[in-house]
This record gives C-alpha cells, structure tokens and sequence, in this order.
C-alpha cells in the first residue's frame, strides 16, 4: 500500500488526503496549527453566528468548489446588496445610489479597456509563455500605472481595485502577474461582479466549515499541532520530518504557499525555488465590525463602501443570512495593510472603528471589532495568495506545479485556473492528487 | 431621423455590441438587460469618448442605457458624429475570450 504525508490542511492538502484516501492510498495529513481550514477560517460573531475571517466569496464558475459543498451537504447564501453605497474619495463622505465610485466613468473605462488589453494577451496554462512575457514580468504594476493612466481618478482607482481583485500593492506585483491574475480568475469583469461574478454567493455558515468537514471525513489520518521542518527523498522512500516525530512516506504532497513550501527544509535540497525575493505575502487584513443587527439597512444602505485612504478601503455587509447580528467586514489590502499590521491591537481597533463613524455617521459605535491579520500569520504568510514581483512569473512559474521525484506541490498559487481563490486551492489538490496516483 | 442622427446611433449601438460581445444587440436593447454591468458602462463610455470626443458621466448612462438614447446623449451634448469616424468604427477588437466579459 502507497503511503502519503500530505502536509497542510487548508483545502488543497484536505482535497489531495481525501482523494487519495478513496484510492486507497494510506495518507496521513500534518497541519502546523491547531486548526485545519489555512486561509479558510470561521470566527463567532454571536452564538452560533459566523463570520468568514479569510476566503469567503463563491460564483458558479467555481464548479469544483460547488461540487465539493454539495457532497458536504452545505448550503451557500447569495450576496445579494441592496441600497445606496458611501464613498471617500478625496472629499467628504458621499452617498451613491449604487457601487459606482464618484469618478469620472470615462477615465476608469480607460483603464479597464487598457486592463482587458493586457488580460486578453496573457496565456492563461502557462503565463511566462505569453508574447512580450519578459517585458510584462519585468514592470510593476505601479510602474505601468504611472506610465499608461494620466486621469488623476484613474490613478486614484487603480490601487484600490488592485487591492480588492488581488490584495496587492501595485509596487510589489508584475504587470505579467496582476494581468494572469485577472485573466485566471475569470477576467476583470466576472472577478469584479457580485452577481453574476466570483463575489456572487457565501458559504452558508462560514467558509471553514469545508475544510473541518474534509477533516472530519479524514478522522484520525489528519494530526494538527505538527509543523513540519525538514523534507528528506531518498532512494526508497521519504521521511517528513516535524516538531515532534518522523514520518515515513512513499510520496509527499506539500500544500503550503510558496513561501512557506520555500522555507522548509529539503535533504537534498531542491533544483529550482518557488519562490524568489520579489515574492511577497499577499497584503489582506480583515475588520468584522460586528452590530447588534445590520443597522444601516435602515438607513437605505448596503453597507457596501470604498474610501481613498485607509484603514477600511472597503466595507460590505457579511451578515449571517438569518437574523441576528449585523456584521460589516472592512478589507485592509496592500501598503495599507503593512501600516495597519504595525499598529499594536488597541490602535487598529480605535483606527477601524474611527473609519466606520466617519463613513457611518449614523451608526453606532460597534459592539465588537475583530481584526484578523493575514500578512504577519506564520503559517499563511499572506492572504489571498502570494504575490509574484518583478521576474517571478519566468523564474519560478514553470516549477509552481512540477512535480519532483517523490514531492508533489499544491495550493491555490500552484492552480493556473482561479489562482488565489478556494476554487483554485480545490483544483490543485485534485491536480496533485493525480500526479502522485499516476506513480503508484 | 437625419442621416447624421442614423449614422451616430449605428455607430453608438457598435460600440455597444464591441464591448458585450453581442453581435446581434439592437440599438433599442437595454444592456442591463443584455447583462452589461457598470464596469462594462464604463468602457462603452471610453469608447464614446474617443470616437466622438464626447465625455457622458455615468449617470447619462443609467438614464439612457440603449445604443439609440447614448447616441442622443452624445448629440444633445453638441457633437456630430464625422463621416471619417463612422468608417472607422472597429468591427472587433482583439477577439478576447468569452469570458472576458463574464456569462
């Protein structure tokens, strides 16, 4: 019988563990927390209420993420807005009808044509073979801003809708990178969109609940609390090495982000990296403003918001779907994101609940504010992917999902479909899954 | 209608089929109801912009979302749609995939 060590216990280590388990691979799955769910992960808002504090967000596009939930027997909850939008863009807080910014619509039209331009050009299986790959993987985004946006709303937008697509800085991504990104999730539009877009439904109570399913479905086979040092390959066989013990294996698949796959240590040590010293930590921090009940629905407003400067560079309503607390999430994404994560834990609290007075004049002050920070997180080191910088995407694409000897790489930023996103983590487990069975 | 008012409205309902892939859109659709979104608007508003020199805010484009009422829009705001212009309506941008504009 093939034996597996799978390690990591977000949703593509649990999805490779419960594939190869049903083929009967004897697998064991080693997860550095005391948690499974990686950037997956639920938080109590009220008794039994709860909030996504990492991915949240599904569209029907996301075919394997559906099929998962439906053999898990979970239900999704449409995100569905309803009222007016507020928006601090420079001036004073404004209220909007819809989601529309008070921007000059012609001037984010050009920007979108120029991104659609890019997104169109890159090869979406294998990003660093698209025509003019050098040159696209060579500038930053905030370089090719600089040089192709002159309206000063567009200049003003462009960071923002980088840092709700991707969690980036325009500075710390390639333009090749920020282009495959949009280009895997769907393109601009279906990444961008509620309905009708990757944004179009939640998990009904909570995200998490997938991976502790997978667990559960796994029992004993999955050990928490085992971080995992050292990989070693020998001729027959290979050992995962961890805090605590040693674990034999036939084969091994590593379902960590680039960074942290990077960081272990590998006896002999592995021909090429994954990651480079452009790659950084995806930039998301997440606010829960939790309310006794979704309180500026009474104001007419969808609690959906988008401000020029931080901390909260966007609020949306994430309230459970049932009645009961109202809880407005606030994304802290790119440079705003280091600033924010340098602040001891009573400043982001009296900085996040400022921010909400200021666009919510008419709401009270929260009953609780939660700040989940992904950026300085050990085990996740970032949040939603890695971000590939400057040269990464040439350096390091071709090995993201090769397979060596009896190593086998997963993780959403190994999925050149839905890259950074649940879905993406689900396919590269599948991917991983069948690389290793095809061994056996 | 004129001849120019024709020609604008044609040229309008162009951009409008260019931009959400759908060759068959008349110019009395809506394109909400053609599934076009804001992000969409935007670049139809774009493309107005730079075949007639004419600047609509978003708002024009909520009151006026059909080929035929952006084309008075962009009349009412004073100009005329330039015979060069009309001949040099793009019948396709580079065929970007479906789903570039979502399903």
């Amino acid at each position: 019988m093939t034996r597996a060590v799978v390690v990591g216990a977000g949703l593509a280590g649990l999805t490779a563990a419960t594939a190869l388990a049903r083929h009967g691979v004897e697998v064991t799955v080693l997860e550095a927390r005391d948690r499974v769910g990686g950037r997956t992960r639920g938080i109590e808002v009220a008794p039994d209420a709860w909030a996504d504090a990492g991915a949240a967000y599904l569209g029907d596009r996301h075919t394997e993420l559906h099929l998962l939930l439906s053999e898990l027997g979970i239900k999704t909850t449409p995100t569905t807005m309803h009222g007016a939008s507020r928006f601090d863009l420079g001036q004073d807080a404004r209220t909007e009808a819809g989601r529309f910014p008070p921007l000059a619509a012609v001037a984010l039209g050009d920007l979108f044509d120029r991104l659609a331009e890019l997104t169109a050009r890159i090869d979406p299986v294998a990003p660093w073979r698209t025509p003019g790959a050098e040159q696209l993987d060579r500038q930053t985004a905030a370089e090719w801003a600089a040089e192709q946006l002159s309206h000063p709303d567009a200049r003003t937008f462009f960071p923002l809708f980088l840092g709700e697509m991707m969690a980036a800085d325009p500075a710390a991504v390639s333009v090749l990178h920020m282009a495959f990104y949009l280009r895997s999730g769907g393109g601009l539009r279906y990444l961008n969109a509620f309905e009708g877009g990757a944004q179009q439904d939640r998990v009904a109570g909570g995200a998490h609940q997938v991976c502790e399913r997978l667990a559960a479905g796994l029992g004993d086979r999955v050990r928490t609390g085992e971080p995992v040092r050292t990989v070693h390959q020998e001729a027959t066989g290979a050992t995962v090495v961890t805090e605590r013990a040693a674990y034999p294996a036939d084969a091994v698949v590593l379902a960590l982000p680039p960074l942290l796959a990077e960081a272990l240590s590998y006896q002999p040590p592995l021909p090429a990296p994954r990651a480079g010293r452009h790659t950084t930590p995806g930039c998301a921090i997440k606010v829960h403003l939790v309310y006794p009940a979704p309180l500026w629905r009474r104001h007419g407003l969808s609690g959906w918001s988008v401000s020029a400067t931080g901390p909260l560079l966007s609020t949306v309503d994430d309230s459970p779907a049932d009645a009961g607390p109202g809880v407005l999430t606030g994304f802290v994404t790119g440079a705003e994101a280091h600033r924010f994560a340098a602040l001891t834990p009573e400043q982001r609290r009296a900085a996040a609940e400022a921010h909400a007075a200021r666009l919510f004049p008419e709401l009270p002050p929260p009953t609780d504010c939660l700040v989940t920070d992904w950026v300085n997180d050990p085990y996740s080191h970032g949040c939603y992917a890695a971000l590939l910088g400057p040269g990464d995407w040439l350096a390091h694409g071709p090995q993201l999902a090769a397979a060596h000897q009896r190593l086998f790489f997963a993780g959403t930023e190994t999925s050149t479909e839905f890259f950074g996103l649940m879905e993406g983590a689900i396919r590269s487990g599948h991917r991983a899954a069948a690389q290793l069975l095809a061994t056996c | 209608m004129t001849v120019d008012a024709a020609a604008r409205t044609e040229a309008v309902t162009a951009i409008v089929r260019r931009v959400l892939e759908a060759p068959q859109a008349g110019p009395e659709e809506d394109f909400f109801e053609l599934g076009g979104d804001s992000l969409l608007a935007t670049r139809v508003l774009s493309a107005i912009a730079r075949e007639f020199g004419v600047e609509l805010t978003f708002d024009d484009f909520l009151m006026a979302p059909t080929g035929a009422a952006l084309a008075e829009r962009v009349a009412a705001l004073g100009a005329g749609v330039r015979e060069r212009t009309v001949l040099q309506v793009p019948m396709a941008e580079a065929p970007a995939e479906r789903s570039e504009v979502g399903a």
